[in-house]
């Protein structure tokens, strides 16, 4: 019976939302942005996604925010990353929003350029942006205008167990001349001397980091100025080969077991396991990593790179945002800012939300790093980026979910990598061209 | 005097201020419902159709795009995978569960001792069936470490992730549904309760063994019980959601393999801020098995005996 109830809650859902967008158009925002901070009593709602350990730091700097401005009262509301998405959706179009969002680089447009978040551009007044580096504040522009501040920078990178490598007594490789090839000898060696106990590659192709890199390496990008998929087929299917050939090659697990670990928790993961001796990771996700795996990992910038033209790039790893909707704006980006420009909040955040794009906050914090977060920030400065990627379209939110689907059909090879690259582009664009 | 006609005599022989107030009491207590019915189920369906002819991302409001919706429904290749998908749950997985539902309902029906006990035993599964728990434990036995490849290995046999193939991921479906056989087996007890035992003893006089038996005379006067079932089961696999969103983790993954007609719908709406196109998918859901029920119904002439 619970099956018929969540349609009909589907339903009625679709409903609420359909009354609550006619009431949005005749709603009025309440407040200006660059309004005095007000003294009445003001409640803002806060939302994000995350771990317990990121909730409970960012309710500790809810806690100092609201001691210094007793009359705001901070509700935070946080969820894991699944729920999040379709939560905000429905409050969104509720017309409830939560006053300051975490927004991430897959929905920024979808949001921005349909109006619910707020131009941070008109908030300047209790919104400081002066600490940031140019380059990462525009990752959080959108038709030229701010609307998000970028929390922090990642890198995608591979994760190599030392520890597994020096057992299997295999040379840790030198990345800044590496190959593809040598990546996939360096674990066919791996799954060779564990005698398949242990796997040389974790395979990726769930995220958009590693399709992003081989796009650029290959002088292509995934999409195009004008927001239309940009990658050419051939490019996307060579890909796919990589990832096919590791599978079959026993250098990466058997496809089911790549499969469920996808989409299972970090720690269930290949390099948290120590099954595998490679694998592709955000930076800042090394201690995650290394704490579930107790052994020592290494990051290494990805095969392949060409120092003259890297294809390596910062990734805003989050946002925060404001709703256009919110009745205090000022006080919103009043929280913003601390959140964003004050070294109490960096004290307590560090680098759970990435190595922090205020370059004050990050050289005020990295003294009080951990080794496996300073490792982290040690990888990102030195690594030679390229320009960054152009912010996914609106419409193309949902890529990881495509970019899944098509990894599974071929590493089952139920569709060829090129009848895949065909399908995908195909798929991709048509979610764009709908929105 | 009929207690009806008793009835109808307390109405005329009270005083009108009296009755009045009694009517705006029952409007009161009415009222729930009313307001549930109304606010929570009439109003969301009338609206889901009327977005059904808009295409609406969830923040702008709605916008009318005529049948825009229905062409994209021919084009859609994931709609239609959900399609083959759904069927394929459906015209497998009810009559496994029924013929399991009846098999146990004739077993327990021998009047074996502690009758109470299995029956609560093997209702509980279609309690818990679509929770989440189930679900969730369901990976647990079916994942490639899991609890199925653990017992597979004992016996020497290596075993696979099934959940995450691709080839076997709809079948554990398909397994959880059926294993949620006690709502009909319940009602198929009742229905066996039912059958006069004269029958039996004078078919047995006349030598016929248990399956014809069966054949000739359970399942005829069964058939209203197995009608009702079906039926019943039918709409309710067409409507499966829970099973496949916490086993594919939301995805109708691997590659599209659990992919429900209700998941599919989930995802455009909630996913894809794509809520004009999923009203409309709710609303050809709703065709699709009003047309299974009239077909069922029509067909039900055939083959369903009613004894009166």
């Amino acid at each position: 019976m619970h099956a018929g109830t969540t349609r009909r809650s589907v339903l009625s859902l679709a409903v609420g939302t359909a009354a609550a967008a006619a009431l949005a158009a005749c709603g009025d925002s309440g407040g200006d942005a660059s309004d005095e901070i007000s003294t009445d009593p003001v409640t803002l709602r806060f939302t994000w996604w995350g771990s317990d350990a990121r909730h409970k730091r960012t309710q500790q700097v809810i806690d100092l925010f609201t001691k210094a401005h007793p009359n705001v009262t901070v509700k935070g509301e946080f969820k894991e990353w699944n729920g999040y998405w379709d939560s905000l959706a429905t409050t969104v179009a509720a017309n409830d929003a939560p006053d300051i969002i975490q927004m991430d680089e897959l929905y920024l447009s979808s949001y921005a350029e349909r109006g619910a978040l707020l131009d941070l551009g008109t908030a300047t007044k209790h919104l400081s942006t002066a600490d940031f580096d140019a380059g990462a504040l525009e990752t959080g522009k959108v038709g030229g205008k701010q609307y998000a501040i970028p929390t922090g920078l990642a890198a995608y990178a591979i994760v190599a167990n030392t520890d597994l490598l020096a057992e299997y007594k295999i040379a840790l490789p030198d990345d800044s001349t590496w190959t593809w090839d040598d990546l996939k000898n360096l674990g066919a060696q791996v799954s060779r001397a564990s005698g398949g106990k242990v796997h040389g590659i974790q395979s990726w192709g769930f995220d958009t980091g590693g399709v992003n890199i081989w796009a650029r390496q290959a002088g292509a990008t995934l999409y195009g100025d004008n927001g239309d998929v940009a990658i050419p087929p051939a490019v996307l299917a060579g890909f796919w080969q990589y990832l096919l050939d590791l599978a079959k090659q026993g250098i990466a697990p058997p496809p089911s077991v790549t499969v469920e670990r996808a989409g299972a928790a970090l720690d269930q993961s290949g390099s948290a396991t120590n099954t595998a001796a490679f694998g592709t990771w955000w930076n800042t996700q090394l201690p995650s990593v290394a704490e579930a795996s107790g052994q020592n990992l290494k990051l290494l910038r990805l095969p392949g790179e060409k120092a003259a033209a890297p294809a390596a790039y910062y990734k805003p790893s989050m946002f925060w945002s404001v709703s256009a909707r919110s009745k205090h704006p000022a006080e919103a980006a009043l929280l913003v800012n601390f959140l964003a420009n004050t070294a109490e909040a960096g004290d307590i955040l560090l680098t759970d939300r990435g190595v922090p794009a205020n370059t004050k906050v990050r050289a005020a914090i990295t003294p009080k790093l951990t080794a496996g977060d300073q490792a982290a920030a040690e990888y990102l400065a030195a690594l030679k980026v390229g320009p960054p990627p152009r912010v996914t379209p609106k419409g193309a939110s949902g890529i990881e979910a495509i970019l899944k689907r098509h990894s599974e059909a071929v590493l089952f090879e139920r569709q060829t990598p090129r009848q895949a690259a065909a399908a995908f582009i195909k798929e991709l664009q048509a979610e764009i061209d709908a929105a | 005097m009929s207690a009806l006609e008793k009835f109808q005599r307390l109405g005329t022989t009270r005083s009108g201020p009296r009755r009045k107030r009694d009517n705006k009491a029952a409007y009161l207590f009415l009222l729930p419902w009313f307001a549930g019915l109304t606010v929570i189920t009439a109003g969301p369906v009338v609206a889901s159709f009327v977005l059904g002819f808009t295409d609406y991302n969830l923040i702008q409001a709605p916008e009318f795009n005529g049948l825009e919706n229905v062409n994209r429904m021919l084009s859609d290749e994931r709609l239609h995978r959900a399609l083959g998908v759904t069927f394929l749950y459906v015209f497998v997985s009810v009559p496994l569960q029924l013929a399991a539902a009846l098999g146990l309902a004739m077993l327990l029906d021998r009047g074996l001792r502690g009758l109470a006990f299995y029956r609560s035993a093997f209702y509980l599964p279609s309690l818990l069936g679509s929770s989440v728990a189930i679900a969730v434990l369901w990976r647990q036995i079916f994942g490639a470490e899991g609890l199925l490849n653990q017992v597979l290995d004992v016996v020497g046999i290596t075993g696979r992730g099934w959940i995450s193939d691709p080839d076997t991921a709809l079948s554990t479906l398909i397994v959880l549904n059926v294993w949620t056989f006690g709502a009909p087996m319940v009602i198929f007890l009742a229905g066996l309760r039912q059958i006069p035992a004269m029958y039996y003893e004078a078919a047995a006089v006349d030598g016929a063994n248990r399956w014809t038996q069966f054949r000739r005379i359970t399942l005829p006067l069964l058939s209203p019980i197995i009608f009702f079932n079906l039926v019943l089961q039918i709409i309710h696999a067409f409507q499966s959601f829970t099973q496949a969103f916490v086993v594919s983790g939301g995805t109708g993954g691997p590659s599209d393999s659990t992919l429900f007609y209700t998941l599919y719908l989930y995802q455009r709406g909630f996913n894809n801020f794509d809520m004009g196109y999923a009203s409309a998918l709710a609303w050809l859901l709703l065709l699709i098995i009003a047309a299974f029920t009239a077909v069922n119904f029509w067909a039900a002439k055939r083959w369903v005996f009613y004894d009166d």
